[in-house]
């Protein structure tokens, strides 16, 4: 199969989608000529056009609000939104208007809009161009939030996401979008609330989000060395949130930590172990645990910036200790 | 929403016996339902508050009178009479006012967040100056989508305050979207004066991005409306977007609870506009002196239309709230 | 206001200073930055300075001596008198110096008493909670042999001789002539050698102190994360921890987490402690066994017993007779010693009944039982076997000391059954004693 940067997936899967249905169209800054910063969508003006591939004014809540008002009169806008940091100046539009809409006028308008940005720190890029704030918008009904974890998962989840009649945030890691994984030529999509089981194991899972998908992959090729069999499980859409399959894994390995790269309090891990702790106290042979973000503004300094997400090591760390049923904190 | 052109119910500006009595009629509508709701509220029968649009009816219905069902409008806190211009009926908009299953939006919205999405009305908004973005991408889509219908958006001078007009604006001049932004300015910004909160000219602010702006008395029912056929059909033609301010006044207070407010606008400058400056009282005028009707088939519309009001109360307050397990339904689009 | 002198903090791997020599003497007039005394550390020796003017007073160390970092030994006093005046002195947890010794056996702190055998009020075998220590017969310090009598108890009869259990010397005597002193308590302490500083006070300085003391296991707070422990929290006050996993199946599988904590298991209890959990209870038989031996057992016979007259004299005056709990109170009396403050469940069964009886030797006689919800867990078991021809018992340990009476010719017959953690053999033979005498003597239980 080929291989592909996360970057040309989702450029395909938006290509796809707006030739497939001309009432989708993009904005944002910079995406038509410069195809944003990161270069994701190279090409599409080229294809599409000016009309459909619009470069806005520096106004997130004003571009945000186009999409919005575009979306309920019959259009179905993906928005870019350079950082996901942004996303404290759009939340009124996306989250008292876009996530409310259909509920507030007893199901007769609908937002089905894209919002798509990223998260992740280690980039040197400090504290307001490094947050991951998906817990800040799944904790908003209405909404809903997709977390891919590679290249596969970015297509399928975005095309998936345009097609959703609802607001949907996308969330790509931006320090993964040269990174290539295989993605089928044919067309696919994968459907929102559904897990994927990505290393099976027996004696603890770990569920991962986005970024943290390859950290918990790593931890558990550690763990293996050492005769831990680790099941990692990604989510890739955390609402909704596949609980079903993440249950019936701690169940199974009646151990579990759970690794997001948002601030460590109040946040995805909380939620996610808080439903485990609930549904499947009786399997559970350790405290479920979080591993998140420092709850620290991410640092400049390399030599701080590195020390506030979960490693590999810290990961495996920890499951090595619940495993010996050690009574422990998470980092 | 692909509905095919209805019949223009606007016409530019002629004298038009039917027009003009309809434009009366919603008038009267809005200031009976305004009444009615009013009444609810004093007598404790409608949950939380509403906000009342009385004395600024010639604004809603002016520009309404210039739209078809295609066209959309963004409405805000004080949205029924905008609700009411655009062709909602009574039972709907009162069974919502109380919470009712059958309200516009089963119950769901309440009167800040009331929509007819069957005329066009995507929605009054509790968020000051939260419609305009929304107003904007309609008029966007409809650039994009080569459709000819056109968006108002309604708001009030305190909203001239929100960063996002600005915003909104500048990418609708950039653009070139048919979107007309309709400023009621009432004199008031909840309990502060405008002059207090808004510097220098609300006009010069539209035309700062270069966006062609109007002025007009929202007192003046045929001034408004011919006005807006004027823009709305130049907006069709791609030449907007437009700018009107109308000068207006709102009877009540902010809301129906801000009963005693004398503390920031005095009962004879309230007086003095009721008395001197009623749209309504001044079509009616209008309308028996140039013969269109007499002043009894006026009191018979007036009767009618408060005989309709009185029924429709009734029937909100008869009518089922909407089910228990209808809370969680509706937050997902299917 | 007197300043402090103290053995300062020496370095970083240091807890005391040996004190080489002084260099002012106490009285001598100080000045600031005045080079007081040398100390030797493992390093070098240093000169210590004075931190304050005045005169040196107070002294409390020697040289020679070695002192602990941070304790005082001088002071600095305006005057050169010493500032050793009542309610002044120095707090000194345990002085190493000459001195301080001497001054130790003026009086000590409860922590301070010497190590050594604990000699307690005895139970004078009466329904009594005090006896009033007439006189000692020896003093502290003083050598004695096994036998020798140490000290005289008046009790509501009789004046009684207390004697040495063993040789040994007098460490401590803890109540003074003419005190009350509540059945139990420890009056006096022996050591095997010589004391150093031998203590002699009266019972109200040291303060009430129960033998049944402190000892019991330190069980540290709930402490959930420390660092990684080898040796995780042990549970308090009763509670288990193990994961939910491990107590759904222990409870599915019949296992009792009790017996893992009684193995000394460590805590947290996981899934995979439930199979050493399986192999204890499998050799449980083995332990039942081994617990039987440890049994104790002690029979009487009382060849005169007065209960019968008893009870139809209760029966006559008080207009009802209630033998379970006249029962219950002799046996509660008989158990009280010690427990003066804690409340006694005594069940008897008769007849095939159960009847439970709370304090029944402190209410007034015929008391009735308490209901079954409200009661705890009882102390004593009172078999009353009267009734049927059983002439002897051996059932074993069962959950609280069991006392048995049967018919034997005109008396009765009393048996005794604890497990050795119940009782100790002395106090199982007090209760059982004090059970027989008053059976033997009602009357006296009254008085």
């Amino acid at each position: 199969m080929r291989e592909i940067t996360l970057s040309q997936a989702v450029n395909e899967a938006i290509a796809e989608e707006m030739r497939r249905d001309p009432t989708v169209f993009l904005m944002g800054e910079d995406v038509a000529e410069a195809g944003t910063p990161f270069k994701v969508l190279s090409g599409l003006v080229e294809e599409f056009g000016t009309e459909r591939v619009i470069d806005t004014p520096i106004s997130e809540p004003g571009f945000v609000g186009l999409a919005v008002g575009a979306a309920m009169t019959g259009a179905r806008p993906v928005v870019d939104l350079m950082f996901g940091d942004f996303i404290y100046l759009v939340m009124d539009q996306l989250c008292n208007q876009a996530a409310k809409q259909h509920y507030m006028s007893g199901g007769k308008l609908q937002v089905p809009m894209v919002l798509r940005t990223n998260l992740g720190a280690t980039r040197r890029s400090a504290a307001q161009h490094s947050q991951s704030l998906q817990a800040i918008v799944a904790h908003i009904p209405g909404l809903k939030v997709a977390l891919p974890s590679s290249a596969y998962e970015a297509k399928g989840l975005m095309k998936t996401a345009i097609r959703d009649n609802n607001p949907v945030v996308i969330f790509e890691d931006k320090l993964m979008y040269q990174d290539k994984a295989p993605v089928p030529e044919d067309e696919y999509l994968i459907p929102f609330g559904e897990a994927a089981v990505l290393r099976e194991g027996r004696d603890i899972t770990l569920i991962g989000t986005s970024s943290m998908v390859q950290v918990a992959g790593k931890a558990a090729d550690i763990l293996a060395n050492e005769g831990i069999s680790a099941e990692v499980i990604d989510p890739r859409t955390i609402v909704p949130l596949d609980e079903a399959t993440l249950l019936g894994s701690v169940k199974k390995t009646s151990r579990a930590i759970v690794i997001d790269e948002g601030h460590q309090s109040y946040g995805v891990t909380a939620e996610i172990a808080s439903r485990l702790n609930e549904k499947a106290f009786y399997h559970l042979d350790a405290p479920v645990l979080r591993m998140g973000a420092m709850d620290v503004p991410v640092p400049f300094s390399p030599a701080l910036e590195d020390l506030t997400v979960p490693t590999p090591e810290k990961v495996a760390d920890a499951a090595r200790r619940l495993c010996a049923g050690e009574m422990i904190h998470a980092a | 929403m692909t509905a095919a052109k209805t019949t223009s119910k606007a016409k530019a500006g002629k004298s038009n016996a039917d027009d003009y009595l309809r434009m009366y009629r919603q008038m009267v509508r809005i200031r009976t339902f305004e009444d009615n709701a009013n009444q609810l509220y004093l007598s404790a029968k409608m949950p939380g508050l509403t906000h009342m649009y009385s004395g600024e009816e010639a604004v809603a219905v002016g520009i309404c009178e210039a739209l078809t069902d295609d066209d959309r409008i963004t409405s805000t806190h004080r949205g029924h009479g905008h609700c009411v211009a655009k062709g909602a009926d009574f039972k709907q908009m009162f069974c919502e006012l109380l919470g009712k299953e059958e309200g516009y939006c089963r119950g769901k919205g309440g009167s800040m967040h009331i929509a007819d999405q069957s005329h066009g009305n995507l929605g009054a908004n509790a968020i000051v100056g939260g419609s305009m973005g929304i107003a904007t991408g309609s008029a966007l889509r409809a650039k994009l989508q080569g459709s000819d219908d056109v968006t108002v958006c309604f708001f009030g001078d305190g909203a001239t305050a929100q960063g996002l007009w600005y915003e909104v604006m500048n990418m609708a001049a950039l653009w070139k979207l048919p979107v007309i932004y309709a400023c009621e300015n009432n004199g008031y910004s909840e309990y502060t004066k405008t002059e207090e909160i808004a510097a220098g000219s609300i006009m010069a602010r539209a035309e700062a991005f270069g966006i062609e702006a109007h002025q007009v008395d929202g007192q003046d029912v045929l001034a408004v409306n011919e006005l807006t056929q004027k823009l709305v059909a130049r907006a069709r033609k791609g030449e907007g977007p437009f700018f009107m301010e109308l000068t207006t006044y709102r009877y009540h207070g902010h809301h129906v609870g801000d009963i005693n407010r004398d503390y920031y606008r005095s009962k004879d400058e309230e007086k003095e506009w009721k008395d001197n400056r009623d749209p309504i009282v001044r079509f009616r005028g209008y309308l028996v002196s140039e013969g269109i009707a007499t002043e009894e088939e006026i009191e018979a519309m007036n009767a009618e239309i408060e005989t309709d009001a009185t029924d429709a109360v009734a029937y909100a307050e008869k009518a089922p709230y909407p089910p228990a397990n209808e809370v969680d339904m509706h937050v997902y689009a299917d | 206001m007197p300043h402090e002198v103290i053995m300062p903090a020496l370095g970083m791997a240091q807890d005391a200073g040996r004190l080489v020599a002084w260099l002012k003497k106490p009285g001598d007039p100080i000045a600031e930055g005045d080079a007081l005394f040398e100390v030797e550390t493992d390093k070098a020796t240093m000169e210590v300075e004075a931190q304050a003017p005045g005169f040196l007073t107070d002294v409390r160390a020697a040289e020679g001596d070695d002192v602990p970092v941070g304790r005082v030994i001088a002071r600095i006093s305006e005057t050169a008198e010493t500032a050793e005046t009542a309610g002044a002195a120095l707090p000194e947890p345990s002085a190493p110096s000459e001195t301080a010794k001497k001054a130790a056996a003026a009086s000590a702190p409860p922590d301070d008493l010497p190590e050594g055998r604990s000699v307690i009020l005895p139970a004078l075998g009466m329904a009594q909670d005090t006896g009033l220590l007439v006189a000692w017969h020896v003093s502290p310090g003083e050598e004695v042999a096994e036998g020798d009598v140490l000290f005289e108890v008046e009790t509501d009869k009789t004046t009684m001789e207390v004697s040495a259990e063993a040789a040994g010397f007098v460490a401590a005597i803890l109540a003074e002539d003419g005190e009350e002193v509540p059945v139990g308590e420890r009056v006096a302490i022996l050591t095997a050698e010589k004391p150093t500083a031998p203590v002699r006070q009266k019972r109200s300085a040291a303060g009430v102190e129960a033998p049944q003391s402190h000892e019991a296991p330190a069980a540290p707070k709930e402490t959930p994360a420390t660092e990684r422990a080898a040796t995780p929290p042990v549970a308090t006050g009763g509670r288990i921890l193990a994961s939910p996993k491990a107590r759904r199946l222990a409870l599915e599988e019949g296992l009792d987490l009790a017996r893992l904590v009684e193995a000394g298991h460590p805590q947290p209890f996981h899934v995979r402690d439930l199979e050493a959990l399986k192999t204890l209870q499998d050799a449980r038989p083995a332990t039942a066994a081994a617990a039987a031996q440890a049994t104790r057992r002690f029979n009487a016979d009382i060849h005169r017993e007065g209960f019968s007259e008893f009870l139809a004299w209760a029966a006559e005056s008080e207009g009802h007779a209630d033998a379970p709990a006249l029962l219950a109170a002799f046996a509660a009396a008989s158990f009280r010693s010690g427990r003066e403050h804690a409340p006694i469940c005594v069940i008897v069964e008769r007849f095939g009944e159960e009847s439970r009886h709370l304090d029944p030797d402190r209410a007034a006689t015929g008391r009735s039982a308490v209901p079954d919800e409200d009661a705890p867990a009882p102390d004593l078991i009172l078999r009353d076997l009267r009734h049927v021809s059983i002439s002897s018992v051996e059932l074993g340990a069962e959950d609280a000391p069991v006392l048995t009476i049967m018919k034997r010719g005109e008396g009765l017959a009393v048996t005794l059954e604890c497990g050795a953690g119940h009782l100790s053999a002395a106090a199982a033979l007090e209760l059982v004693s004090g059970f027989t005498g008053r059976l033997e003597e009602p009357l006296r239980h009254l008085l």
